[in-house]
């Protein structure tokens, strides 16, 4: 190889991109990895829980910042973007460009001095169900552990001016734009949930108590909206029924043509939140083919449930009952050929992934795609290497699997 | 051991609002002897930073206690080369989750002092010791993941030695009529090119392949294996420094599927019997060598089923898609059935399903009931439809059995390891490797040793490559770790290795037997015979050991115990009761942390004490505690048994047996047994830590104080 | 269990060759049965018929769908094939396997009279063609001629239905008032035979096409003004495979023309809480729903919304040959519609097509909501012009 520089950049840093940066700085390489927002995890870090073993993701998160805290070779570069790549494999310059995070340079404590600032936010670590306070840090297990200004904030002038007189706020702080200079990149920006109110029929945007299934983990979750009470957004009433509905968007021509291959595990696993949480709680999950392809014992221990209820069948309805304020899904159970109407207090829709890419494209010539917009690459000769949900909908063992992969092909091709 | 220890307090952050940070800096530097001492507003920042380091130039220190924020938290900034660090953890552990200006909140402050002092009393910066690689990784098995696996391997200076049992590369797809899915028109996999992949790593000329051969055994240790290939009579000796297992797959043993058919007639056959049909261009029934007019695929033949194989293999729908790609192609009026419990095509694979219907072929979700030979000569089967509500039964002229795949090392060994836990990767379930197989794929239970593809689990050979492009990345990785003489994953660039004081050794084999990653073997007497680069530094045979004799030089059995010894222990008529907690650093640390993120209040009475994992506990440590008056003792880890989240496999469940086993001593000696507890705690358990540790001091309320106070 | 079914593949095959070519794409989901209006109310309609079921005993060649109940229950309203997942288009696969029965001469007895009808008079009603342009007296409705712009396509129903009758006197008025070049070929136009073809019968639908595309070229008609959606749909998407090219309006999309222009203008405000029904035709299978809500915003009235408009508008339950059939009550998909007009408080019920107006009309007075008015569009305007 007669690369001119050796560093990679990795982009993305949820648990594809940490893993790439990490795996390839601990073969001995120099690595720049690139977040758009303010901390490192990506969308795990909202998760409740990893099917099948029913772990907390900040477990993982835990041991790879370690291991990027004691690796001089990773540079960290958050509420991060990279506008332009030129130049070609071994010889790459990328233009990043770096927002503030408007806290005093220097200030080390993260919580007191913002203490008395009050104001709040939507919280889009919380998909807009809960609110955030304007100044602090992100979440528990945020990298760097370090406070931020929300952007959405700095908008609105009535909590400007609180921030303008809060010591420890810089408001005068701008973006930095810098060039790197590497050798390979790994893209790994993710994927986006599919916008859940295309689908008319499943009331989405019409009921507060129907959600996504990113969502319903922010519900779950001790760090969410509710502490981890499962509750009704609409009006705080404790969830006792909850119906999940399958391939809210996936396997679907007028939606996602392909399937997101998560969704399936993820409702069965979302499932245990609410049955192991809340006694005589009934599930209800409707669906085509349920495809628990890695985990099928997963899937028969939930069988087993006599509370939790499949049926096949794809709801084309969900509606309010005014008199007890509960949603009923409306579906063909194809076993008995009979049409239920199933009253629940929660529905969860099983939304499918989306490739961040389908928007967010690689600003550099020459990187395919497919029709859905995952990129699609030599794995020998890429340029531009993806690693995980931007390459296939995967499961975030397989998303680290590709990820590590991607670290030699990142090592070997740049 | 660090003779010359500095402590640094800092005042920032809210501590010095919370205690009185002068009191502390002199209890360092009169009680605990500290060769300097001294508070700064804000260690962590340039100023603080310089500050320490000028103290320990001017010093001589070998020993820093950073007394401030929590151990998690700057660990890169508090890092000074050859001096070891210890953490008081003053802010998450004492101000942002105690009563500023408290009695109590002053007297945890000063143990946490005390006790940071105490344990760099008996630790030292480790040095590590590095070892000189062979650069070069064995990888068994040809097949694509293998291949991927050796192409991505080789290159720059490193070698890798390619061992296929079979005469040819290719493996399983060499067996293939098309292959699944590059054949298929998805671009997302159009990398699956058998043909390609052989020829590059015939072109790579740092990759030596042995076909006909196996190995025959490999003993030693990472970076320095020493391997044996049987090459027919040949026996080939070399030396590798990790290993990548692609052994693949083979079908599941049709011969148990009788109830499908068989067996008893040539026209039932397998899948893989069917792509060979496919293959040699006779897709006529065998019997008779009648076209085929008709085909009815049998999906989870052997599959999601009890009496087989529990576990979906993965790639049964897609493959019996293609093969019906191979009728309709060559007849597009054949007719194909299906008889399926879920198709499962994930991801891109959802188009070759569309596609595949769009040829005409029947789906019917339903269980087959019986197979049969038929009145025209076909085979007749009768099958449920739930979806029609009736059976239905049909007459064609050749059934395939979607059989699934079983992993190559269920019954056969594949690498032959001299190991004293025995030749092969542990397993988890059904002949695959154990590993923690969400955040870490590869971690296998044997340091420097990677399965890739369907040996690791059932996929497609998309994913075999990806997942042999992985493996190797870690086979290479690890090389480099290890010849620096670093631990790999989870404590990633631990330089610290445990010391056997042998001469103390009674040989009970404990630590040979506890270690989780097979890094001890034994001599003929039962003495553990140390392999420090299989090690993965986690203690466990430290906390196995009843003599006492294991020691790392930053984390020991004194060490902690001189923590211990160090917490000031009021008498009884204080009622100021003492609790030690000893918490796994990934997860309970953290948890606790998160509690102090969220700034929920603890008790007071309760001294927290990072363990690397619960797996390193020693008793000796519950003696050195209520010896010294402490009421109670909690362990704090992961959650073990089937769904295990210990990244050390098994150590909480050790401590957990060690634990009881105390608990039966204790009740001998008149001690309440309750005073012993452990608890597990999940990372994001951080609201229950509150609570945990309430009920814990409630019910040594009960109990009494320690009748061994002063 | 019942003795076996036996597949017999070739006749799935036959299916797809005969138009039903998206048969095989179904992956059995069931969301056409979840999203059908039979759903939405009782009897044993809605208990049998299953499209989705129908879909896969098509698949395997299998029989049992063949009654009146099932295979000629669906009102072709659309809501299936617009979401269908797999692009599955059920009212073709519904319309091939009627046509099939209809082949072996069971075809549902309500169906004979109007079959014969079409094939004498055509026109589905049973009335004369000597009277197809009876609605037109009095009112100098120009004929089409050398130089008309627009034919004016009156569908059958609005020739010889008395309540329907208004609608084309109305569309008529209000094509006056804007000064509109249009006018009307005469008794030789026959039915567009859109619903005919619906319930199976492709020769009568053949021959009707055949006869009004040779009618249309001979009087050189390049431009149809259609008074029903179904029209619209089978002469946009129909005609021109056999040979009918011709750029074919509903009127509603040229009134909202007309008005943006203002070649017509209101001359009072209308001054009620008008809701709109979208037609199935019109809408799912036309995709025009902004047209008629654009003309009824220029009334001076106020427009409101169902819950279930647009794309997800419930069918009257005329279309597909149902307006033939006698449907129970409580299995009338028109009761949802009143119902769902007077949850929103409405006063008039607004609509844009023939068969709804029918529908909706019967509902209401069997429901005995006179207070809700059930109008067409046109009728609106005119009242306002």
């Amino acid at each position: 190889m007669s690369s001119k520089h050796t560093s990679v950049l990795v982009v993305g840093g949820g648990m594809a991109g940490v893993t790439a940066a990490i795996e390839t700085a601990e073969l001995g390489r120099e690595v720049f990895l690139v977040e758009k927002t303010p901390s490192l995890g990506g969308r795990v870090a909202g998760m409740k829980q990893y099917f099948p073993k029913l772990c907390p993701p900040y477990c993982g998160l835990e041991i790879n910042y370690r291991r990027i805290k004691e690796n001089p070779r990773i540079s960290v570069l958050t509420s991060a973007t990279v506008e332009k790549i030129e130049g070609k494999s071994g010889d790459f310059s990328v233009t990043v460009s770096v927002k503030p995070r408007y806290i005093q340079a220097g200030l080390c404590d993260p919580k007191k001095p913002f203490e008395g600032l009050e104001a709040t936010v939507e919280s889009e670590f919380d998909y807009g169900l809960g609110k955030r306070r304007v100044v602090g840090i992100p979440h528990e297990q945020a990298y760097p552990y370090l406070p931020v200004v929300s952007e959405s904030a700095l908008g609105n002038p009535e909590i400007r001016k609180q921030l303008e007189n809060t010591a420890g706020v810089d408001l005068h702080q701008e973006p930095k734009t810098m060039v790197l200079k590497v050798g390979s990149i790994i893209w790994s920006t993710g994927w986006v949930p599919y916008d859940a109110s295309r689908i008319g029929y499943l009331g989405y945007s019409r009921y507060a108590d129907v959600v996504t299934n990113v969502e319903f983990e922010r519900l779950a979750a001790v760090n969410g909206p509710t502490g981890g009470k499962l509750v009704r957004p609409s009006d705080d009433r404790a969830v006792k029924r909850l119906a999940f509905i399958q391939c809210a968007g996936s396997r679907d021509e007028n939606h996602l043509a392909y399937c997101s291959s998560v969704c399936c595990m993820a409702s069965l696993k979302q499932t245990t939140y609410i049955r192991n949480a809340v006694e005589d709680s009934e599930v209800y999950v409707f669906y085509i083919d349920i495809r628990a392809n890695k985990y099928e014992s997963f899937y028969r221990t939930i069988q087993e449930d006599k509370k939790v209820h499949f049926i096949k069948g794809k709801p084309g309805l969900v509606e309010l009952d005014p008199a007890s304020s509960d949603l009923v899904v409306v579906s063909e159970d194809m076993e008995s050929e009979k049409t239920v109407r199933v009253p629940v207090d929660l529905v969860v829709l099983a939304t499918g992934m989306v490739p961040a890419t389908r928007e967010q494209k690689v600003p550099y010539d020459g990187v395919s795609y497919d029709e859905f917009g995952f990129l699609v690459s030599d794995p020998f000769t890429a340029a531009i290497i993806p690693a995980g949900c931007v390459k296939r909908p995967v499961d975030v063992a397989a998303s680290v699997q590709d990820a590590t992969g991607a670290s030699i092909k990142a090592v070997r091709n740049g | 051991m660090a003779e010359k220890i500095g402590c640094f307090v800092c005042s920032g952050c809210g501590i010095a609002d919370a205690v009185d940070v002068d009191t502390l800096v002199a209890i360092a530097q009169g009680e605990k002897k500290a060769a300097t001492a001294m508070c700064h507003e804000a260690l962590c920042q340039k100023e603080g930073l310089e500050l320490m380091r000028k103290e320990i130039e001017s010093h001589g220190l070998d020993g820093v206690v950073v007394a401030a924020c929590s151990g998690r938290d700057k660990s890169n900034e508090f890092d000074f080369e050859n001096v070891y660090v210890d953490r008081a953890n003053l802010r998450e552990g004492v101000a942002w989750t105690h009563e500023p200006g408290h009695e109590d909140t002053q007297m945890l402050a000063e143990d946490l002092v005390r006790m940071a002092m105490g344990r760099s009393k008996f630790a030292s910066r480790p040095k590590g010791e590095p070892v000189q690689p062979n650069n070069r990784v064995l990888v068994i098995g040809g097949g694509m993941a293998g291949l991927s696996a050796a192409l991505y391997a080789s290159g720059f200076d490193r070698e890798v030695v390619l061992v296929e049992k079979e005469d040819v590369l290719g493996g399983f797809a060499n067996h293939l009529h098309k292959i699944y899915p590059k054949d298929m028109d998805l671009r997302a996999y159009a990398e699956t090119d058998l043909d390609g992949l052989i020829s590059r790593v015939a072109g790579e000329k740092k990759i030596t392949v042995y076909t006909g051969a196996e190995v025959g055994r490999i003993s030693g240790a990472p970076a320095d294996f020493d391997v044996t290939i049987n090459q027919g009579s040949d026996k080939i000796n070399l030396k590798v420094d990790t290993v990548v297992v692609a052994a693949g797959w083979k079908p599941y043993d049709a011969a148990k599927l009788g109830h499908l058919g068989y067996g008893t007639t040539p026209d039932v056959v397998t899948n893989v019997e069917f792509e060979r049909m496919a293959k040699e261009g006779k897709l006529q029934r065998p019997s008779d060598g009648k076209a085929l007019e008709s085909v009815l695929f049998v999906q989870c033949a052997g599959s999601r089923d009890d009496n087989h194989l529990p576990y979906c293999s993965n790639v049964c729908c897609g493959a019996s898609l293609k093969q019906i790609t191979y009728l309709k192609e060559a007849n597009p009026q054949t007719a194909c059935y299906v008889i399926y419990k879920d198709i499962r095509t994930p991801g891109h694979y959802e188009e070759v399903y569309k596609k595949v219907q769009k040829t005409g072929a029947l789906f019917i979700k339903g269980e087959v009931e019986s197979v049969q030979k038929g009145a025209e000569g076909g085979m007749a089967v009768q099958a449920t439809d739930v979806l029609l509500g009736e059976p239905v039964a049909v007459e064609v002229d050749l059934v395939v059995l979607a059989t699934g795949m079983v992993p190559t090392t269920l019954d056969t060994d594949v690498l032959n390891l001299t190991y004293r836990q025995g030749p092969e990767l542990p397993e988890r379930e059904y002949g695959f490797p154990n590993s923690h197989f969400i955040c870490f794929p590869y971690e296998t239970q044997r340091t420097g040793i990677y399965a890739a593809g369907a040996v690791r689990m059932p996929m497609d050979l998309a994913s075999g490559m990806d997942d042999g492009a992985g493996a190797a990345l870690k086979a290479v990785q690890s090389i480099e770790l290890i010849s620096q003489g670093k631990a790999t994953h989870p404590r990633v660039g631990d330089l610290s290795f445990p010391n056997f004081a042998l001469q103390r050794c009674t040989q009970c084999k404990r630590c040979t037997e506890e270690c989780p990653f097979g890094a001890l073997d034994e001599d003929i007497k039962g003495t553990p015979k140390p392999n420090p680069t299989r090690c993965r530094r986690c203690g466990v045979c430290m906390g196995a050991c009843p003599e006492r004799i294991v020691s790392f030089d930053n984390y020991s059995i004194n060490s902690i115990s001189e923590a211990i010894k160090s917490i000031f222990v009021p008498d009884e008529f204080e009622e100021k009761p003492r609790v030690i907690a000893l918490a796994c650093e990934n997860d309970a640390i953290a948890a606790i942390d998160m509690a102090a993120h969220n700034s929920l209040r603890i008790n007071p009475f309760v001294r927290v004490i990072p363990v690397r994992c619960l797996g390193s506990f020693n008793i000796i440590w519950v003696a050195d505690a209520l010896s010294r008056g402490v009421d109670g003792i909690m362990l704090m880890g992961c959650k073990y048994g089937d769904d295990y989240q210990c990244h050390f496999i098994k150590g909480s469940e050790l401590a957990n047996t060690r634990m009881s086993n105390v608990q039966d001593t204790l009740d001998r000696l008149m001690l309440e047994s309750e005073r012993l507890r452990q608890v597990e705690v999940a990372i994001t358990d951080y609201d229950k830590i509150p609570q945990i540790f309430d009920d814990f001091l409630e019910k040594l309320e009960e109990l009494g104080p320690n009748p061994y106070k002063d | 269990m019942s003795e076996p079914k036996t597949p017999i593949p070739e006749l799935g095959d036959a299916v797809v060759q005969t138009g039903g070519d998206t048969l095989y794409q179904c992956m059995q989901c069931g969301l056409c049965v979840s999203s059908c209006p039979w759903r939405q109310v009782d009897g044993d309609i809605s208990r049998d018929f299953n499209t989705r079921k129908v879909q896969h005993m098509a698949q395997l060649g299998v029989e049992g769908y063949e009654t009146e109940e099932v295979l000629f229950a669906c009102s072709t309203c659309g809501v299936c094939v617009n979401r269908c997942p797999r692009d599955v288009n059920a009212i073709d696969n519904m319309r091939v396997l009627r046509a099939m029965i209809a082949e072996s001469g069971s075809i549902p007895q309500a169906y004979r009279p109007v079959i014969g009808s079409l094939k004498s008079q055509g026109n589905p009603w049973q009335g004369e063609r000597s009277e197809r342009l009876d609605w037109a007296e009095d009112l100098q409705v120009p004929k089409f001629g050398e130089g008309t712009q627009y034919l004016l396509f009156v569908c059958c129903t609005s020739c010889y239905d008395a309540r329907s009758k208004k609608i084309a006197k109305a569309i008529v008025s209000v094509l006056k008032k804007a000064g509109v070049s249009f006018g009307i070929i005469g008794q030789e136009e026959s039915c567009c035979g859109e619903s005919v073809r619906k319930i199976g019968s492709e020769d009568t639908f053949a021959s009707l096409a055949e006869s009004n595309i040779k009618l249309f070229t001979q009087n050189g008609v390049k431009k149809i003004i259609t008074t029903s959606p179904h029209c619209l749909f089978t002469f946009r998407k129909e005609y021109p495979e056999l040979g009918g090219r011709f750029e074919v309006w509903h009127y509603t999309e040229l009134l909202k023309q007309l008005i943006a222009e203002k070649k017509i203008e209101p001359k009072h405000a209308l001054g009620k809480k008008v809701i709109f029904h979208d037609p199935c035709y019109l809408g799912r299978h036309n995709e025009v729903y902004d047209a008629p809500r654009d003309v009824i915003d220029a009334l001076g009235s106020t427009r409101i919304e169902m819950d279930r408009a647009g794309t997800e508008s419930i069918c009257c339950g005329g279309g597909g040959g149902r307006i033939w059939m006698e449907t129970p009550p409580g299995a009338r998909f028109g009761d949802l519609r009143i119902n769902d007009a007077l949850a929103k408080q409405a006063e008039v019920l607004a609509t844009a097509c023939p068969y709804c107006t029918i529908m909706l009309d019967a509902s209401n007075m069997a429901m005995g909501k006179e207070e809700l008015q059930i109008l067409d569009v046109a009728e609106l305007l005119d009242q306002v012009t």
